[in-house]
C-alpha cells in the first residue's frame, strides 16, 4: 500500500450506536464515493483512539483513519486496483 | 466428575484472512503475510498459498519459488490484535470461561451454559456466524469433553470446520491416530516414543505406564493419559490479572551487527520497552536476562541477579550491558532480547537520596507523556535513530493485562 498520510475532508454518517460510516472523501480536488467498507479496526495511540477504515470506491482501496481526539480524518494509504 | 463440554476455536489462516478481507483484490489468491524488515520470513499464508506448499517460517525466496504468483503483504499487528480482541469478546458473550491460547485460538468451557443456548453445536454455529458477519472471517471449531480432544477436533477440518468428538467415540478416534497429531507431543517426544515402538495414540494409551515414567519421568503418566484421550486440565479464563513471571522483549535486527555501541543502542530500546511495561503493571524484577542469537542462529542466554528489584529502564539497561561485557561475542549478532524475571510488586517506599527520587519523578513524567501520546513519544536521544523493525506478535500476547503487549 502506498503511504499518503494527509488530512482530508470526509463525509461520514454517525450511525445509531457507536458506528461511524465514511461515505465520501475529497483528495487532490477529486471526490471519491465509498462503495464498500471492506474492514474496520481501531488502535490506541497513547490514550487516543484511532479508527481505521479500509474502503473502496469500486476501483481502488483506501485506508482512512479518524482521530477521535482531534476529530480529524486522514488518508493514510492507497492501493491502486488491478 | 461430570462430563464437560469444551470448544476449541481456531481462526483459519488468521492474519492472511484479515488481509484478504481488508483488500478484496487479495481474495481467493495466494497471499503470504510477511514482516516489514529486509530479512523477513513468511508469518502465515492463505489456504490458496498453502496449496502450493508455502508454509509459515519459509523465507520469501523459498515461498516465491514454490508459488511464483504469491502476493506478499506486510503484516499489521495492531489490526490483528484488535480483531482478535473483538473475536474474544464474541466468545465471552456465550461463556465467561474463555482461555485465550494464542492470538488466533481459544478454549471455551460451555458446560454451564448449554441449557441457555441449547447445545454446543448451536453455540458453535452462532459464534461462527457472528465472526463471519462482523469480520468476514471463518474459523474451525472442535467440540469434545476436554481441551486435548477439542484442539484435536478443530484441527481435523480446516477451513471453516465443525468437528465433534463425542465421549463414546474417543477410543475409536484415537486408535489409529498418529501421536504427533496430539497437542503437546512435539518432534523430540515423538522420536522418543517412536523408538519405543509407539506411533499411534492407541499404542500410547495401552503402553505400560511404568516404562513411560522410566523413559520420560514425571510426564510419562501424562503421555499415557493423552493416548487414552484423557485430560482434566481446566479452562482457565484469561482475565489479565494472572500472575506473570517474566517481562521481556526481543527483536531481530535489520542486519547482523558486532559493534558494541550499536548493540548497546538496541539494548537501550529493549530495556525501555521492558521497563515501561513493568512499571505500567507495577512490577519490578531482580533478574535480568540477555538473549543473543548469532548469525548462524546459535542462541544463548545469560542472566544476572541484582540485590534490588529493578523497574527503571536505565537500571535494566545497565544490567543487560554488564552481562554483554562479560561475554566474548564469537559472531555478529542477529537477535537481541532482554527479560526481567524474579518479579514482585513494586514497592512505593520513599527513597532517601534526592537524586533517586528525582529520577523516579522523571521516569513517572516520561511514562505519563508516553501513556498519553504513545510509546516512545519521549525517549532516550541515543535510541532515536533505531529503525522500527518488523515485529512478531509474541505467543504470550493476551487481550488484557501485563501480556497485552503494545505491538508495532
Amino acid at each position: 500500500m502506498q503511504q499518503i498520510n494527509t488530512q482530508i475532508r470526509v463525509g461520514a454518517i454517525f450511525e445509531s450506536g457507536r458506528a461511524i460510516r465514511p461515505v465520501w472523501f475529497d483528495w487532490q480536488r477529486q471526490k471519491y464515493t465509498v462503495t464498500e467498507i471492506t474492514y474496520r479496526w481501531q488502535e490506541l495511540s497513547g490514550d487516543t483512539k484511532i479508527l481505521h477504515f479500509s474502503v473502496s470506491d469500486g476501483k481502488d482501496l483506501f485506508e482512512l483513519t479518524f482521530d477521535t481526539d482531534r476529530q480529524s480524518w486522514s488518508l493514510t494509504g492507497i492501493e491502486p486496483g488491478q | 466428575m461430570s462430563v464437560r463440554t469444551i470448544l476449541h476455536i481456531d481462526m483459519n489462516a488468521f492474519f492472511a484472512a484479515v488481509e484478504q478481507q481488508s483488500d478484496p483484490a487479495l481474495r481467493d489468491k495466494p497471499v503470504a503475510v510477511i514482516g516489514s524488515g529486509a530479512r523477513t520470513i513468511i508469518t502465515t499464508c492463505s489456504y490458496e498459498a498453502r496449496a502450493f506448499g508455502v508454509k509459515t517460517g519459509m523465507t520469501v525466496y523459498e515461498a516465491k519459488r514454490l508459488c511464483p504468483t504469491l502476493i506478499m503483504v506486510v503484516g499489521n499487528n495492531r489490526k490483528y490484535t484488535d480483531t482478535s480482541t473483538g473475536i474474544i469478546n464474541i466468545f465471552r458473550d456465550y461463556t465467561p470461561l474463555v482461555e485465550v491460547f494464542s492470538i488466533d485460538e481459544a478454549f471455551l468451557d460451555v458446560s454451564g451454559c448449554l441449557k441457555i443456548f441449547g447445545s454446543a453445536i448451536r453455540i458453535s454455529m452462532l459464534i461462527k456466524a457472528c465472526i463471519y458477519q462482523k469480520y468476514g472471517l471463518t474459523c474451525s471449531v472442535g467440540i469434545a469433553p476436554n481441551k486435548l480432544l477439542a484442539k484435536l477436533a478443530s484441527d481435523m477440518q480446516k477451513p471453516d470446520g465443525l468437528t465433534i468428538i463425542a465421549p463414546d467415540k474417543i477410543s475409536e478416534t484415537l486408535e489409529e491416530l498418529p501421536i504427533e497429531e496430539l497437542c503437546g507431543i512435539g518432534s523430540k517426544t515423538q522420536q522418543k516414543l517412536n523408538m519405543l515402538g509407539i506411533t499411534t495414540c492407541g499404542q500410547l494409551g495401552r503402553f505400560p505406564v511404568k516404562t513411560l515414567k522410566k523413559r520420560f519421568g514425571i510426564i510419562g503418566e501424562r503421555l499415557q493419559r493423552m493416548g487414552l484421550g484423557l485430560d482434566d486440565t481446566p479452562v482457565i479464563p484469561t482475565t489479565g490479572d494472572e500472575t506473570v513471571k517474566t517481562v521481556g522483549h526481543s527483536t531481530t535486527l535489520p542486519s547482523d551487527i558486532d559493534n558494541r555501541d550499536e548493540i548497546c543502542r538496541w539494548l537501550l530500546r529493549l530495556a525501555e520497552m521492558v521497563g515501561c511495561r513493568a512499571r505500567r503493571y507495577n512490577v519490578a524484577g531482580r533478574t535480568v536476562t540477555l538473549t543473543i542469537r548469532y548469525s548462524d542462529f546459535t542462541t544463548f542466554s545469560s542472566q544476572e541477579s541484582c540485590d534490588d528489584s529493578l523497574s527503571q529502564s536505565h537500571e535494566i539497561y545497565r544490567a543487560a550491558v554488564a552481562i554483554l561485557d562479560r561475554l566474548k561475542l564469537e559472531q555478529p549478532v542477529r537477535l537481541l532480547g532482554v527479560k526481567l524475571s524474579n518479579l514482585r510488586e513494586r514497592d512505593s517506599q520513599y527513597h532517601l537520596f534526592p537524586e533517586v527520587r528525582k529520577y523516579e519523578q522523571l521516569t513517572e513524567a516520561v511514562d505519563t507523556v508516553n501513556d498519553r501520546f504513545g510509546s516512545f513519544s519521549v525517549t532516550y536521544g541515543s535510541s532515536l535513530d533505531r529503525q522500527k523493525n518488523a515485529k512478531v506478535i509474541s505467543p504470550a500476547w493476551r487481550p488484557e493485562g501485563l501480556r497485552n503487549i503494545d505491538v508495532e
